[in-house]
């Protein structure tokens, strides 16, 4: 059982690995990949029997092993020994150990810190609250009703008068509509831009309805959406 | 104000305000110079340094709080449970230490060095008031830029950032900067 508490512990990727490089008493420096790769997959594998959560992080650094390894693998026609596949990973790992092992200190840091207790501010709080109840004791539910009154008088607003009426207008350009209006375009004209269409009517209901529609007809696979570079002019094809 | 009458305030706004409260704040209150509150600080810190007082001056970066002493602390925990202590777990630990020695740094530097996504933990430790915001990278995206806050030295009992010990391997540290600059660029677009 204590394994599986020791494998909840690991912070990511890098973690798990340090725990293989530590039991196996490796030098990081010189790290047998295949081994380190194998065990790697095999705590993997444990770790979902168990149903840990094993985030992407996990499996990329998986499929990064298994990279170097295969760079080791192939013949090296260099002796540059800067050339080792394994130096950008012993670099994380070492930078990496740095700052676990500075957090351990931080703990150690707030244990300490801990112990010294500082009065909670909270009172302050709580006495201005002290004060608002103090005000609102002159006061009496008339005073209210003389200042909602007042508010409302300023506002123009009676008691008892209808509510104000709005009106709710149908949309102008349903999606359907607009459909109509691309698939009109595109019978005489092989491709049209966004823009030209837009052109048509240029208001916020129209755009929308024209935007919805694009999508929809591109989901029945009815038109083509081009563009040639970044930020250009955006066509559309009929198919 | 004389030096005494200085003292005096200064030593009810800190006990009524718990906080680590600044040096600034109390200068424009008081309206005295520099100087002559550095002064009443530290003959209140002598006071309280004395074997029968049981009340600690710390001082955290520009700031000052009055907290019980530690040696207490086992008379006070059995007067009440101080719940707004909870100890922070290895990987908020993590985080804050990669911050602490390396702000101002943005999220996906702490990614990088972790090997793991961070944003959760960022934004707890955010809410705990132990780092902020200090500004945006001038990089695709704009990225935002972390640091420690006064509450994080008040937290780790540290005077300044220039407390924290230097990092064992600095130089190989340096030097794995520079090799991976270029890398950050990439993933930030």
């Amino acid at each position: 059982m204590e394994y599986i508490v020791n494998l909840n512990k690991f912070q990511g990727p890098f973690d798990l690995l340090f725990h293989l490089i530590e039991e196996n008493e490796i030098e990081i420096y010189d790290i047998p990949i295949s081994e380190i790769t194998e065990q790697y997959i095999i705590h993997l594998d444990r770790m979902s029997e168990y149903r840990l959560d094993i985030t992407s992080e996990f499996i990329l650094m998986a499929s990064t092993l298994i990279e170097i390894k295969s760079k080791m693998l192939l013949p090296s026609f260099s002796d540059n020994e800067e050339d080792d596949p394994r130096q950008d990973l012993v670099n994380r790992l070492i930078e990496y150990k740095l700052f676990k092992d500075v957090s351990e200190e931080f703990k150690d840091w707030e244990e300490e810190e801990l112990k010294f207790l500082p009065k909670p501010k909270e009172e302050v709080e709580y006495d201005f609250k002290f004060n608002e109840q103090i005000l609102f004791e002159e006061i009496n539910v008339y005073d209210l009703l003389n200042s909602i009154n007042s508010l409302l008088k300023r506002r123009k607003i009676e008691i008892g008068r209808e509510p104000p009426k709005f009106n709710i207008r149908y949309d102008e350009y349903s999606v359907t509509k607009c459909i109509k209006i691309i698939k009109n375009i595109l019978k005489d004209k092989s491709k049209v831009s966004l823009m030209d269409i837009f052109k048509i009517d240029f208001n916020k209901g129209f755009i929308i309805a024209i935007f919805l529609s694009i999508l929809e007809m591109t989901r029945d696979n009815t038109i083509k959406i081009i563009q040639d570079n970044l930020f250009e002019e955006i066509y559309l094809i009929s198919k | 104000m004389n030096i005494t009458e200085v003292k005096s305030a200064v030593e009810s706004m800190l006990f009524i305000w718990g906080d680590p409260l600044d040096l600034k704040d109390i200068e424009d209150i008081l309206q005295v110079e520099r100087v002559k509150i550095d002064e009443a600080i530290n003959s209140l810190i002598l006071d309280y340094e004395s074997e029968d007082r049981g009340i600690i001056l710390k001082k955290f970066g520009d700031s000052y709080q009055l907290k019980t002493k530690d040696k207490n602390y086992q008379y006070i925990s059995s007067l009440y449970k101080p719940n707004t202590h909870r100890s922070l777990s290895d990987a908020a630990m993590e985080t804050l230490s990669i911050i602490a020695y390396k702000q101002p740094i943005t999220k996906i530097e702490i990614e990088h060095i972790r090997g793991i996504k961070s944003s959760y933990i960022i934004n707890a430790l955010k809410d705990r008031g132990l780092i902020e915001v200090t500004g945006k990278m001038d990089k695709p995206g704009n990225p935002l830029l972390y640091g420690t806050t006064k509450d994080f030295l008040s937290y780790f009992g540290l005077k300044s950032l220039d407390e924290l010990p230097k990092l064992p391997y600095d130089e190989d540290l340096r030097s794995l900067e520079k090799d991976h600059e270029g890398e950050d660029e990439d993933e930030i677009e």
